[in-house]
Order: C-alpha cells, then structure tokens, then sequence
C-alpha cells in the first residue's frame, strides 16, 4: 500500500474550512482525516465519516484515555480514533512557592491568596500572578469552560440542553473576570492567547499559568528563564465543590466515507495510532500519546520525565461538549464571553444574551 | 443600419462573447447564487434546507452583533481611509520636494505596502504587545492594552492598516505631482502667492482627481476588510474589532449557516455597491468640470 500524505493549512479554523469546502463539494480526496477532536460529532452527522464501531475489534479502545474516547464518540458509535491529546494544566513557580512555604493551590481562592502572599514578598512589579487564555478565540472558550466545571456545571447538559443552569456559569464568567479586576490576573488577558501567556510566563513574569504541555518543554530548554523553576499541577477546583479538570485536545483521526479503499483506510488509521507510532510521533514530534501505557514507556520517560506526572492529569481531563453544533456554541458564544471577561458586560447578561443567540441557530437545525 | 454596420456590431458581439460568458459565469451567477442562499435557512452538512423568506434579513435587524460589526465597519471605513489620505498626501509632498534618497523613500513605501496584510498584521501583534512591544516602550514604559482594551482595540487596528495602505494613497499622489508642470508653480510666485495658497490653490485642486480614486480604492477595500482584524485581534475584544465580513465568515465557515452568511454577504455587497455608484455619479460631474 501506497500513502500520500497532503499538508492542511497550518490553523485550526483553516483546516476546518479547507475539509468542509472539500467534504461538502464530494471530491472523494482523502482516505484518512487528521480531526480536531471537536470536529468529529459534526463530521459524523454531516456523513462525511465511515462508522468505526464495527471494524474496530472490541478492545480496541481500552487502552486510550476515557476523554478521548468519549470525543469520538457520537450518538453511541466510534468516528475516529484518537491520535495525540493535550490537556489544561496548571503550571507554578515552584521555586516562588517554596520559598514562602506554599503548596500547589488546589482550590481557586487558595491560588488568589498564594499569589498575594508571593507578589507581597517579592515587590517586583513585573511579576504577575495568574496568566490563562482570554483573547476573544476558541482558546478562551476553553477556559471559560473549565471554569464553568470547577464551578460544577456545564455547557451543555447530557440531554442536549445549552447552558442548563445559567446562573452558575454566569458565577464562573464572573470569577474570571473578578481575576483581571482585582490584578490577580493582568489586563492584557483580554487578549492573550497560549503564545503570548507562554512567553510572559517562561520569562519569569509570573506565578501561575494555564497552558497545555507543550509549554513544559520549553520551560525546561537550555537558556530559558524558569528552567527547573516549574512545576505542573491539576487545574484548582472550587472550594467544597468538585476537583478542578482540564480541558482535553488534540488530534483524532477518521477514514472518509467516500474512500475507495475503506478497509485499507482503516487499517492505516489503527497502524498510525499503534503503540509504536505514537511512540515514534512523541519522540520525533513531541505530541502526547492518547494511550495509556506509553506514560510509563523507558524510552519515553527517559527523553520526557514529565511524562508519568502527565499520565495522571491526562485521566482527568474532559473533553469539551461533544456534539455537533460545537463550532456554531464556540463561534456565538466567543464575542459574549470576551466581553465579560473586558468587563463590558455584567456576567449573567453575556451568557443571557449568548444563550437567546444560540437558541435562534440551533432552532433552525432541529 | 447598414450591412457593413450590422456585421460590425455582430463581430463586436462575438469577441465579447467569452468576456460577458467569463463575467456571468464568474460574478454574476455566484452573486445571485448568494442572493437565492440569504432567502433559505441552509446548513447543508446538516441538511437543512428550506425557504426562509427574509427571516435572515429580520434576525439581522434586530442582531446587536450585526449593528456591531456594521458600526465596526463604518468606523474602521471613516477612521482608516481619511488618516491614509491625509498621510499619503503629506507623504507625498515630502516626497516630491525631498532631493536626495528618493530612490529609498519610495522603495520602504513599497515594502509596506506590498507585504501580505497577514504579515503585516503578525508584525503588528509584536509592536503591540503588552509587556515588551516597541509601542509601549516608545510610549515611556506604559503597559497599554492595545489589542485586550475594548476601547484601544480597533483604533489599534485602524493604525495597522494605515501603516499598510497610507504607501498606495503617497505614490498614486506623487505620481500625480510629478505631472505637474513646474510653469504653475513658477507662475504662481511669480504672482506672490505663498507656500499655503499654492498648495491650495494649485497643488490640492490639481491632485482632487487622483485623490477621489485613491478614496473609491480606499473605501471599497476598507468597506470590506478582513484579514488585518481577523489575525490581529480575531474580532475582539467584546466584539469590538469585528467587521462585517469577519461576522460573515464566523457565519459560514465557522458556524457552517450559508443563509445567514450570505445574508450578511449581501448586505456588504450592496453597501460596497452604493459606495461605488455615488463616487462614480461624483467622479463623472467632476470629470466634466474639469
């Protein structure tokens, strides 16, 4: 068997554009897809993706994270396999917090009160407290998201509904935006996305930062700033509420329906997500692997020590909703979010009105 | 008509005939093909497909994100155009009187306005950054906000453009200078006119011609810019930086509603369109003035 790879244009929004004109105008281009995992409800419902369940022996998926499991699946049947992942992370100041005796927070109000504690005995005005993603881009949706979770609720609820309780997330919107307003969180928030966090944060510009793992690699380069000063931890949760999760990403990957060579697709697929790929791929490219086992790999470990400290965060991430609609939630809801978070709009009004919006465009597809 | 006449005309016909098929093919099918797609709700990966009226055109109307990003529109239009006029005409002037190093003023106007705005726009986020950008340094160390504060966003978008397109605006208007003979302005001091009422009397009146061409050129590109925001800011913060177009293409490609997009499409495609017919009614009494 022959493959010829075909390069995607280098975003996400762009890729997504590049497969839908391709898809949707039936030009029967490609066997195997590389899929956001946010795309894969959607592609599924518009039948573009050939159903997995049964061409997949039924172990199959055991050893991959539930998260991503659960992201290629949709209407109980399997689109796509997962290919490599990410998850939100916390990443510290470990040399910060143990100078003032401080553990990694694991609630949201201890992370407030470290972060005065530590920018109160440093005096430097330079140094930030709490960087994440709130540039008005699907990065910030995702951390909008993991707030709406560390408060306990969702945005969309098991039986389809779009924000189930309003008031909650309006608390979580809200939240965030008080992190800018009271300078636990710079202004400039509103328009950072990971690059601009990442960068600030490794020049030792900060106390905490919400960011993926590629980041760890870069902190721990020869030459950075921070290098052997960072450490990662789950991101905090609410107090007495439920434990903080990160927002799992990454790369699935589907066989179109409109292959000529389905069983040969397949067979690629399975072959590029085996143990030994994924382990090539997170050597040679530095992506994680979405199974399990390869956490503990010598090889692995040895050129990656954060790797068994991932594996755990990894098991507890979650996915972002699965559902079809997931780009039209992301795309509405992104100007309503950013204008709570630049605190043009009080909290419950931006998700009232990006609730109304929704309703108007989801009622057209039921 | 004549034998000779008709077979004229039909012959002119002929040779037309691949540019008017071209034409059709090209601009107008698409363009009713929108048109047709706005009256329908329409999510064909999801298979919705049914008429809709003009419900698209009513949700609009009453769509504060629409009115925002029509606002955006006619703020970024305004602001960016009449700053790269003004500009482009003083860079001109210097340009026409500067003596040495012509040669390189022009070829670093050029630069700028021939790269990609995708690059210039990535150029920009760097001036602009927060903590470390050239902008702040400049401005003495202060840490403004320009792309997170909904207030600076979009005049920070605006200043990008300029810095872009103010070169096309200077050497159309310098090429313009160049043709004027050097008798007026002799004649001109020879009169005793001073530097302000030669530039008024002779310099701008000479130059109102091209100045109204660079302002259609200007005006339709600003009516329906998208790359410069789209990277730059993605259309925030708050929405602030969204254009009409960006709004458009959240709407199609995003989330994958044609009819609501092309519903927005249309709007922007008739704003451009009312734009053009009055300079054109303008440009063509002004022709005949002159």
């Amino acid at each position: 068997m022959r493959v010829r790879g075909e390069a995607l244009p280098w975003t996400s929004d762009e890729q997504h554009q590049f497969y839908v004109i391709n898809l949707e105008g039936r030009s029967p281009g490609f066997d195997v897809m590389m899929l956001d995992v946010i795309w894969v409800p959607e592609f599924a419902r518009a039948g573009w993706l050939l159903d997995l369940t049964p061409r997949l022996p039924p172990d199959e998926l055991a050893p991959y994270f539930p998260s991503t499991v659960e992201a290629a699946t949709y209407g109980g049947r399997v689109w796509a396999i997962p290919w490599n992942m990410n998850v939100g992370l916390l990443y510290y100041r470990a040399d910060l917090l143990a100078k003032y005796g401080l553990r990694p927070p694991q609630t949201w109000d201890e992370l407030v009160a470290q972060t005065r504690t530590v920018r109160a005995g440093e005096r430097d005005p330079r140094l930030d407290g709490y960087l994440f993603q709130g540039k008005q881009y699907e990065g910030m949706v995702v951390n909008v998201l993991e707030a709406f979770w560390a408060s306990g609720t969702r945005l969309v609820a098991a039986d389809g509904t779009v924000f189930p309780e309003p008031a909650r997330a309006a608390e979580a919107l809200a939240f965030l935006r008080g992190l800018i307003e009271t300078g636990v969180s710079p202004a400039w928030t509103t328009a950072a996305d990971e690059e601009l966090s990442r960068r600030a944060f490794g020049d030792g510009h900060a106390v905490f930062l919400r960011n993926w793992p590629y980041a760890m690699d870069l902190f721990q380069a020869p030459g950075s700033p921070v290098r052997g000063r960072v450490g990662v931890a789950p991101l905090p949760g609410r107090a007495g509420g439920p434990r903080g999760a990160g927002s799992t990403g990454g790369a699935h990957l589907g066989v179109s329906r409109r292959s000529r060579h389905p069983e040969l697709a397949v067979a690629l697929a399975r072959f590029l997500s085996s143990a030994r790929a994924q382990k090539a791929m997170a050597l040679g490219a530095a992506l994680s692997p979405t199974r399990t086992a390869l956490y503990d790999d010598p090889d692995l470990v040895r050129q990656r020590p954060g790797l068994p400290r991932l594996r755990a965060l990894m098991l507890d991430g979650r996915p972002r909703p699965v559902t079809p609609y997931y780009l039209l939630l992301s795309a509405t809801l992104q100007p309503e979010f950013s204008a709570a978070l630049a605190g043009v709009k009080p909290a419950p009004r931006a998700i009232a009105d990006g609730h109304a919006r929704l309703e108007h465009f989801l009622e057209a597809l039921r | 008509m004549t034998a000779r006449g008709r077979g004229d005309r039909r012959l002119g016909l002929i040779l037309l005939s691949p540019t008017l098929v071209a034409l059709g093919a090209l601009t107008a099918f698409p363009g009713l093909w929108v048109l047709w797609l706005s009256l329908q709700h329409r999510v064909p990966i999801f298979g919705v497909a049914r008429f809709a009226g003009l419900d698209n055109y009513a949700f609009l109307a009453g769509d504060p994100r629409f009115w925002g990003a029509a606002r955006t529109t006619a703020l970024f239009t305004v602001g960016s155009v009449a700053l790269e006029l003004v500009l482009g005409v003083g860079v001109a002037l210097a340009l026409a009187r500067q003596r040495r190093g012509r040669r390189l003023a022009l070829a670093l106007l050029l630069l700028a306005w021939a790269m990609p705005a995708v690059v210039t726009a990535k150029l920009f986020e760097w001036l602009y950054h927060p903590a470390a950008g050239l902008v702040n340094v400049l401005l003495g160390g202060r840490a403004l906000n320009w792309l997170g504060d909904p207030a600076l966003a979009l005049p920070a978008v605006i200043l990008a453009d300029v810095w872009r397109a103010m070169p096309f605006v200077a050497l159309l208007c310098y090429a313009r200078l160049l043709a004027i003979p050097a008798e007026l302005y002799e004649a001109a001091q020879v009169d005793g006119a001073g530097r302000l009422a030669t530039l008024g009397r002779i310099t701008l009146p000479l130059l109102a011609r091209i100045l109204l061409l660079a302002l259609l050129f200007r005006t339709l590109d600003a009516l329906r810019a998208f790359d410069i925001m789209f990277v730059l800011t993605g259309g925030g913060p708050a929405g602030t930086t969204e254009t009409l177009t960006v709004y458009a293409y959240r709407g199609l490609f995003q989330m994958l509603q044609l009819g609501f997009g092309s519903a927005i499409g249309v709007v922007v495609f008739v704003l451009v369109m009312a734009v053009a017919w009055a300079y054109l009614r303008r440009g063509r009494g002004n022709a005949v003035a002159a």
